[in-house]
């Protein structure tokens, strides 16, 4: 599904990405994980489109397609999602218009009509009933005043109601209490799928305790340093960063 | 070079051609005042940045074809249309000529209204565009609010203004007190269609008596060829209320001249505006407040949003007199440039001369958040769509501080109306 293939990247004159290459295929769940400035996040938002990065050499190819070809919302209609680490607040603009307004921009791009208002607010409040969501969070401003957990809610309940084709979840569990993790990670397994691909970039192993991924990453310095099953991340929860560091260099 | 000066002696001429009637001596007066001291000019500080010359220019035009006004008749559709649109007890004022209808059918609903030169108004001398207002009016409005009211209906006042020749000149004056105990909304709205060369100045004066409350609403869509200065002062008395919300969509080249004066303690005062600028628009708002007495509390924010080569101007005075302790006031004014054309001057100005007062202001002048902008992006939603979802959402949070209930979804969908229309343009 995705094919990454010696992805460089910089921002402004750092270099930040140095080559990645990466597989990821339907119905599979990546971890990305690594250490702070290993560029993870900066792998996220480059799959996502974000125009501050410049992408200077490689390839990214989504279903067949040149992915860099691509604008941001152009990718998001044709199936990527990007969960922020920091969901950005948007006072005035209402939480349920947003939903509606990505629902029928993806929809749209299907070829499909308008979602119907009745069957918009049904779906939201299912969702929303299953990651312990109040519904009164649809018309509030997007992430206008929510806590840390209740912005990591609205970005799942923004993947579940899109039902991307590939999901990346950027911190996803940075932040969160142990309730708020159970629900965020119940929101995520909902979502498997052998249709759906899903890439949780994460600096700790504890969301895998509850996300069970099919292979690991460990980014360091730009590359991917290493790849393995899960136990991979418990590896690397007692041996610390500087095991893939130090194996990497030598 | 010098800015061309006011053809004094045919002023006086037209002055001297209105009717006879109880105004006469006042005009008279104000023309005296006015030849001894001329209109402002940028060499004022509080003129640097508006030029009037344009009014100036059409003020002679009109002088020198000595017509009288006429009143044309597609006016009489948008009217229609207005009161279709916003339910209120509307007064009209077209082309400077008051509609004695509508003001025969001015409701009992707790205020009573007569023209200016049925009764002994006194227009006094206090501003140079004040004294060309007395000077040239045909008659003005006058609106007594009985103390206790409550008006059911908010009091509209329509100033539509059409040219039909070459150049137009209108004069609108409205004074209102509210009385003691008293609650009244206002809308006062400015229409045109469009047609070059048209200035119109307008005085308007509020007074608020003891425990009065006032919710007015400014709503400014003049045509985009239509010069004109508009000013309004408020007198606030012991523990009144006012709220007003300004809204400038339309116009050429526009000043709004707004001025509260809190003369009694327990006055509250709150004022907002949103200006929307496009492509030759000129849009300055000066607002001052004078706190008299304290304790007090002021609360203003002006928005603006401004596109291709728009140019606006918001200065926010606040003066706290010596001995008003107990004043609370705050200032904010904040600027969305969509465009690398667009000019904003933003000056807040603080005045203190109390010990016990707490004062603040706050202005910011930016382009849209690239942030947020990207989020929108990556849930689908297009570029220009993002830019008028974010835009709009910037300017809804000064709709939604109109307090007049009635009045916040239309004037909601004229501003995102109005918001399109620039940001397409822009985007050409």
């Amino acid at each position: 599904m995705l094919e990454i293939n010696n992805l460089k990247a910089r921002i402004g004159t750092t270099e930040i990405l140095r080559g990645v290459t990466l597989t990821v295929n339907a119905g599979e769940v990546h971890a990305i994980m690594g250490p702070n400035g290993s560029g993870k996040s900066t792998l996220a938002q480059v799959i996502a489109g974000h125009e501050d990065f410049v992408v200077t050499d490689g390839t990214i190819t989504f279903d067949g397609r040149d992915l860099l070809e691509l604008k941001p919302e152009e990718r998001a209609r044709e199936g990527i999602f990007l969960g922020f680490q920091y969901p950005v607040e948007i006072p005035g603009v209402n939480n349920a218009y947003l939903l509606k307004a990505a629902v029928n921009a993806r929809r749209k791009h299907r070829g499909l009509s308008e979602i119907d208002a009745f069957e918009f607010l049904k779906l939201a409040k299912e969702k929303m009933a299953m990651l312990d969501m109040d519904p009164k969070f649809l018309n509030r401003g997007v992430n206008e005043g929510f806590s840390g957990g209740e912005k990591k809610r609205n970005e799942i309940l923004q993947m579940a109601m899109l039902e991307p084709k590939l999901a990346i979840l950027d911190e996803t569990d940075s932040g969160l209490d142990i309730d708020a993790l159970r629900a965020v990670a119940a929101g995520i397994n909902g979502l498997r799928d052998p249709n759906r691909a899903i890439i949780l970039v994460t600096h700790y192993q504890r969301l895998l305790d509850y996300v069970e991924p099919d292979q690991v990453h460990v980014l360091s310095e730009g590359r991917i340093a290493r790849s393995g099953d899960k136990s991979l991340a418990v590896e690397l929860e007692t041996k610390g960063y500087d095991w893939v560091r130090e194996a990497a260099s030598a | 070079m010098n800015a061309p000066a006011l053809a004094m002696d045919a002023l006086a001429g037209a002055v001297a051609a209105l009717p006879r009637d109880r105004l006469t001596p006042q005009r008279l007066a104000a023309l005296e005042h006015l030849r001894a001291h001329g209109l402002p000019t940028t060499r004022l500080e509080d003129w640097k940045y508006t030029d009037l010359t344009p009014a100036i220019e059409i003020s002679n035009r009109w002088l020198a074809a000595k017509r009288e006004p006429v009143l044309a008749e597609s006016v009489a559709a948008k009217i229609a249309e207005v009161r279709t649109n916003i339910d209120a007890h509307w007064l009209v004022i077209a082309n400077g000529i008051i509609d004695g209808q509508a003001l025969a059918d001015a409701a009992d609903d707790g205020f009573d209204v007569r023209l200016l030169s049925a009764g002994d108004a006194q227009l006094g001398f206090d501003a140079p565009l004040a004294d060309f207002n007395t000077a040239l009016l045909r008659d003005g409005l006058r609106i007594t609010v009985l103390p206790g009211a409550t008006p059911r209906k908010p009091i509209g006042l329509l100033l539509i203004d059409e040219t039909v020749a070459d150049a137009e000149v209108v004069q609108a004056r409205i004074e209102i007190e509210i009385g003691a105990n008293a609650t009244a909304s206002f809308v006062e709205y400015h229409l045109s269609s469009g047609s070059a060369g048209h200035f119109s100045n307008v005085v308007t004066n509020l007074a608020l008596a003891d425990h009065a409350r006032a919710d007015y609403v400014r709503l400014q869509r003049r045509s985009l060829d239509h010069t004109q200065t508009n000013r309004l002062f408020v007198a606030q008395a012991r523990d009144s209320i006012l709220n007003h919300c300004a809204f400038d969509l339309g116009g050429q080249m526009i000043r709004n001249d707004l001025h509260i004066d809190i003369a009694g303690p327990g006055a509250s005062s709150v004022f907002n505006g949103l200006y929307l600028g496009g492509s030759g628009q000129h849009i300055d708002n000066h607002t001052r407040i004078d706190h008299r007495v304290g304790p007090a509390t002021s609360r203003q924010e002006y928005r603006g949003v401004l596109t291709a080569n728009a140019r606006c101007i918001w200065n926010g005075k606040a003066i706290v007199h010596a001995g008003a302790d107990g004043t609370d006031a705050e200032q904010a004014n904040h600027n969305l440039l969509l465009s690398r054309g667009a000019e904003i001057d933003a000056k807040p100005e603080l005045e203190i001369y109390a010990d016990e007062v707490k004062c603040s202001h706050g202005t910011t002048v930016g382009q849209l958040d690239e942030t947020a902008l990207f989020y929108l992006r990556s849930r689908g939603i297009g570029h220009d769509d993002a830019v008028q979802i974010l835009t709009r959402a910037f300017a809804a949070s000064i709709v939604g501080k109109i307090s007049v209930d009635t009045l916040n979804e239309i004037i909601g969908s004229m501003v995102e109306g109005r918001l399109g229309v620039l940001i397409e343009a822009g985007n050409k």
